[in-house]
């Protein structure tokens, strides 16, 4: 890698000063600490990265994200960090998954991170790792002995819990106030059932004895109308805390309420963030700074299209041999239109 | 009654107005310019007169090669920008011209943003919160039409040396080449980091050491797609390749004039930290005084040093002086 420069040969007669001078600047280079050695500073790493899916359409986790957002975010975090990566699609298929950490063992990656939801399948993979002497990182659902980066719904239904509960009370204190979960609630898969237990652990923290609502999609959008509609028309003078389980329930919830005439009556935070309800400077997407007055007052960050920039840091701790907790966890964060711009700055300027 | 009334009104109108003059303390947010409390120049107080001199020893046999993309519609702006012209040409009709000689005139009328095509970023374009380049509180010296300190009148010359820096060949050499299949010809993805080593690398592929008052050219490539308008137009503005933190520093340290590129931006984007926006853009022009050249047109100049092992050239562009303005666009010439 690096060219090795030959010294001219010196002169006969200057032989022996020379070679004088070099065994005192050797031994004076012994009495100094040695800088790293280069080959250290230069040591790269093959790091294996299966994601969930990259079927596209396909959203993972009960939010907007899609798999190619999620490999997107680790081609980007590994620009500047010393890691070579090799990608592979899981396709929520134990075969595919399982053949994917072969073909990793067979190139001796440095390590493997494993994004898959089915356990048996993940404690196969980490066996087989395991033997190979491949250390392994998990994401979202745990491998046997790995360190796993996780999302944390509970503590993110608890923060759109709590900031419907502020909401309300600061602005309809007094009033008749009703709580709505909407969205694929049931989705046990994508661990949607913690969101709603953290949502309402969050508004009883604010409100304690308020009535929560669920409304269950079952994973249609195009419910929410009907359901919140049914539910609206019969609470003529409610106000309505709607926690949506996702950004697309969030902006579907704030039509229905629209074509019910009922915007005025509610406020709503939902989870996820991402580019269907933020975008950049000029696309106008319900949370920018331009429309503070939104029915929509948030929505807790999810960061799946950054979880490469979590993650890879975290390898790399495990592959220099530095302690790991055994679970680490996003640290989500309710993104408001006053925010939104920090969290997510636009680049569509220059 | 009405007492009380006047006093909360007034009481009213002062905490308005005090709103209205809140100013971030800027002398902690951007640091002093290198060139006193009153400098509103930048960057371009480096171009001294021995500095225009030794760049003119650039010029060996008078060949102006071409650095500026045609301004026209349909090349790629962002957003709601936007360059327009009307034509004025009135006289051309029957009868109207002047005179027995027959004059007769045209004129335009160019609706414009000046962020557009080949284009500079003055000192005024970009702050932290409302601080400008040298500590400069903005808030206290703008109206509607035009910024009162730090405009493009306060500029000095651009005749200098222009340096070439071929990151294409660069990243080939190293083996780190990453294209784009929307680039008729080799481009680096956007996307992709150029670093201070990177730069250095490709001044060393031609020779060169930067002196002080130099304006360094980034070649990626990227501009074929500015080429291809405006078949292109939403690839190029959905990111670019570009320097990074590390290669605006070590810019910033060679204490050159202007950094220009052949994307939109000059930085790479996205950025490498998801939650910075433009940090390159602070760095440059709000904390060094350093211009920015987008949209410079490069692939001419990195033909000709690629053909002629001489990467350097004089750098001739002059910017009107435009009062107030935050930048303007440019023609740009490399003469050798």
């Amino acid at each position: 890698m690096f060219k090795v420069l030959t010294p001219p040969a010196p002169f006969a007669g200057r032989r022996r000063c020379v070679l004088r001078l070099g065994i005192l600047a050797l031994l004076l280079a012994s009495a100094v600490p040695a800088p790293p050695a280069r080959g250290a500073e230069a040591r790269r790493y093959s790091i294996a990265f299966a994601n969930l899916t990259e079927e596209p359409g396909v959203l993972l986790e009960g939010t907007g994200f899609t798999g190619r957002d999620v490999r997107e975010s680790f081609v980007l975090a590994a620009r500047l960090l010393p890691v070579d990566l090799v990608l592979y699609d899981n396709g929520r298929d134990p075969q595919k998954a399982l053949a994917n950490a072969d073909d990793a063992i067979r190139r001796k990656v440095d390590l493997y991170v494993q994004y898959h939801h089915d356990a048996a399948t993940n404690a196969l993979i980490g066996q087989r790792l395991q033997a190979a002497k491949i250390p392994v990182v998990a994401i979202n659902d745990p491998v046997p002995g790995a360190p796993l980066y996780t999302l944390d719904n509970a503590a993110a239904g608890l923060i759109a819990g709590e900031a419907l509960g502020d909401f309300g009370l600061s602005t309809w204190r007094g009033a008749s106030v009703l709580a709505v979960v909407i969205g694929n609630i049931g989705a046990r898969d994508d661990r949607v059932p913690e969101r709603v237990q953290g949502v309402i652990e969050g508004l009883r923290r604010r409100l304690p004895g308020i009535k929560t609502v669920p409304l269950d999609t079952r994973g249609n959008p195009a419910q929410i109308g009907p359901l919140l509609g049914r539910l609206v028309a019969g609470q003529p003078g409610a106000k309505l805390l709607i926690a949506a389980t996702d950004d697309t329930s969030a902006l579907a919830a704030k039509a229905a309420l629209e074509t019910a005439g009922r915007l005025a009556d509610a406020a709503i935070v939902s989870h996820g963030v991402d580019r269907s309800i933020h975008g950049g400077m000029n696309d106008r997407k319900e949370l920018d700074p331009s429309n503070r007055g939104s029915v929509v007052i948030g929505s807790v960050a999810f960061y799946l299209d950054r979880l490469g920039y979590d993650v890879l840091p975290l390898a790399l701790r495990v592959l220099h041999g530095e302690p790991v907790p055994p679970r680490t966890l996003t640290k989500h964060k309710l993104i408001t239109t006053a925010n939104v711009f920090v969290e997510y700055p636009p680049y569509d300027m220059q | 009654m009405k007492f009380k009334s006047l006093f909360a009104a007034a009481l009213l109108v002062a905490a308005s107005s005090s709103l209205a003059l809140a100013q971030s303390d800027c002398t902690k947010i951007v640091p002093p310019s290198p060139w006193g409390p009153n400098d509103q120049t930048g960057a371009t107080n480096r171009v001294t007169a021995a500095v225009t001199k030794a760049a003119a020893a650039e010029i060996k046999d008078g060949k102006v090669i071409e650095m500026s993309y045609p301004l026209a519609d349909g090349i790629p702006l962002f957003g709601t920008r936007f360059t327009k012209t009307i034509l004025t040409a009135t006289s051309l009709a029957p009868g109207a011209a002047f005179g027995e000689n027959q004059l007769t005139y045209m004129e335009d009328t160019w609706l414009s943003q000046s962020h557009v095509g080949t284009h500079l970023d003055g000192m005024g374009h970009i702050g932290r919160k409302d601080c400008y380049f040298n500590q400069t509180p903005m808030g206290k010296f703008i109206n509607q039409n035009n910024m009162t300190k730090l405009g493009l009148e306060h500029l000095k010359s651009f005749a200098t040396r222009g340096v070439l820096v071929d990151m294409v060949k660069v990243f080939k050499a190293a083996g780190k080449f990453k294209g784009n299949a929307a680039c008729k010809r080799d481009c680096l993805d956007k996307g992709t980091v150029i670093t201070g080593a990177d730069i250095q690398a490709g001044l060393k592929m031609y020779n060169v050491t930067l002196r002080e008052g130099d304006i360094v050219v980034v070649h990626t490539g990227w501009g074929n797609l500015f080429e291809q308008y405006p078949a292109q137009n939403a690839v190029f503005n959905s990111g670019a390749p570009g320097i990074g933190k590390d290669a605006a520093k070590w810019l910033i340290s060679q204490k050159v004039v202007a950094v220009g590129a052949d994307t939109w931006v000059v930085e790479v984007i996205p950025g490498e930290d998801p939650k910075e926006a433009f940090i390159v853009h602070n760095m440059l022009i709000t904390d060094s005084g350093i211009h920015i050249l987008e949209n410079v047109r490069t692939d001419l100049m990195a033909a000709e040093a690629n053909q002629t092992g001489r990467a350097t050239f004089f750098f001739s562009m002059t910017v009107p002086k435009a009062v107030g303005l935050t930048g303007n666009f440019v023609g740009i010439e490399g003469i050798r």
